[in-house]
């Protein structure tokens, strides 16, 4: 039992480097920065109360879901109190936005942007519920996990000009494992759903995708020439999909799977024009499976310190990734995580 | 997980792809002109999120719902041609050929769901299903 708590705990505190945190923060960067600019010319149409998304009527059915699901309309009534026009709040959430995406791409105030660029989209995709789709959803989840990462990544300005460090390089790899194993629900249940579709095994899914407004990039003319490969694009999908979390665990199958898997999504960015979709599941993926560069030397180097440490306290030499003090401060760790903690502490 | 935004998933296009909606405003002026018109955005991110915008309406079973987010899509097309004096919006399901249909000719086809006729002077009116 307790070899299997231990075995637990290894697997979500495992050795990691800061480099996925650096592709999560630059891409996520990219991403919100992109989005914010795509969206510049409409953002006020789309998000006005009385516009194109809704906005009040989202609102409202944002408050049967809960008071506390944040939303634009927050700020747009603390602008009213301060005698500023819904358009020029929205107009600040939006350079808020941006800022906070270059903040992300340039590692400036990382922790800071991280916040407000998960905060501001959630408002944003909250609020503009009717107007959302899965570009949303995707940027929400991987901004949530950024801004409880451990920030600054070695490659951010933050490291090098203000030689601002995170006290618990440890969680470097829950966090990444924690964004591993919700990808693998998502897919594992998106494929799931495929197979259960008809269309996904005969092609017609495909072909549906791929001549459906505003979705119909590549000519018909074009896709029917080429028929015969829809019904394996199809059923390829939907086992890469459902096969993603058993497959890219391991070392030998993981690179296969990652790459099929961003091929995939670069497919749909280019044939279905969902080019933001596309970038954030690529980003996603290659920060939850991406190689681990470097990864035995700076892991030493990040926990060589924490050795020492354990030298002296315990006389005995634990696991580079088991830091008992620190693990207690993270209040978002499962009680599972803090049982075994104990156990670990009594033994050492 | 709620509060948070992350407990959307992911299962589009699952476990079949649907088809999509239409709207086209029939934009009536004081002349006697018609011209039609269809829901304008100014880029291709905002115009993906329109589309997700006519597929939630298709999907709506509630009358009044569905005639809210019809009437602010038409009020946006109002504030691009202020001069018009009635807007009919026509609802429409999109048909989608199969592969062997569109060999023989088929293509996407409209299919007629609902109207709304929208003026200045009197509320909206449902016409027809």
């Amino acid at each position: 039992m307790q070899s299997l708590r231990q075995r637990l705990f290894e697997f979500l505190f495992p050795a990691e480097t800061d480099i996925w945190l650096t592709i999560l923060r630059f891409g996520l960067g990219l991403q919100t920065t992109l989005y914010s600019l795509s969206l510049r010319r409409d953002w006020n149409e789309l998000l006005g109360g009385a516009g194109i998304g809704s906005r009040d009527l989202a609102e409202a059915l944002l408050s049967v879901e809960g008071h506390l699901v944040p939303r634009l309309g927050w700020f747009v009534a603390l602008g009213e109190h301060l005698g500023l026009r819904e358009e020029t709040v929205l107009a600040i959430a939006w350079i808020c936005l941006l800022a906070a995406g270059c903040g992300l791409l340039l590692g400036l105030a990382s922790r800071l942007s991280a916040i407000l660029a998960w905060f501001l989209h959630l408002c944003a995709a909250g609020s503009g519920g009717f107007v959302s789709y899965g570009v949303d959803n995707f940027m929400t989840i991987g901004l949530f996990y950024l801004m409880l990462s451990p920030l600054p990544d070695r490659y951010s300005l933050d490291w090098l000009l203000r030689e601002r460090r995170p006290r618990d390089p440890q969680h470097l790899g829950f966090w990444r494992r924690v964004l591993q194993l919700h990808l693998c629900v998502i897919y594992f249940f998106s494929g799931l759903t495929k197979c259960l579709g008809t269309g996904w095994w005969n092609g017609s899914s495909i072909w549906r995708a791929l001549i459906r407004p505003p979705f119909n990039v590549i000519d018909p003319e074009i896709l029917v020439r080429g028929a015969f490969v829809l019904p394996i694009v199809g059923v390829v999908i939907c086992l890469l999909e459902t096969s993603y979390p058993f497959f890219i665990w391991s070392s030998k199958t993981r690179n296969i799977w990652l790459i099929a898997i961003c091929a995939m999504h670069v497919g749909i960015g280019l044939t279905m024009g969902m080019y933001l979709f596309a970038l954030i599941m690529i980003i996603l993926n290659v920060a939850a499976f991406g190689p681990r560069f470097g990864l035995r030397k700076a892991a030493n180097r990040l926990t060589s310190g924490y050795r020492k440490r354990t030298h002296k306290l315990a006389g005995t030499e634990h696991s580079f990734h088991c830091a008992p003090s620190s693990v207690h401060t993270s209040l978002l760790i499962s009680t599972v995580a803090t049982s075994v903690l104990r156990i670990r502490s009594t033994k050492g | 997980m709620n509060l948070a935004g992350i407990e959307a998933g992911y299962n589009y296009f699952a476990p079949n792809v649907p088809g999509g909606y239409k709207l086209v405003f029939e934009l009536h002026y004081p002349d006697g002109r018609v011209e039609y018109e269809l829901p304008s955005v100014s880029s291709h991110a905002a115009g993906l999120r329109i589309q997700g915008l006519l597929d939630g309406i298709g999907r709506i079973q509630h009358d009044v719902l569905r005639e809210h987010l019809v009437k602010t899509l038409t009020q946006s097309a109002w504030r691009e041609h202020p001069d018009v004096k009635m807007i009919r919006a026509v609802f429409g399901a999109i048909s989608l050929p199969s592969i062997t249909e569109f060999k023989h000719g088929k293509r996407a086809s409209y299919q007629f769901l609902y109207a709304y006729d929208f003026s200045l002077e009197k509320p909206a009116e449902p016409k027809d299903r």
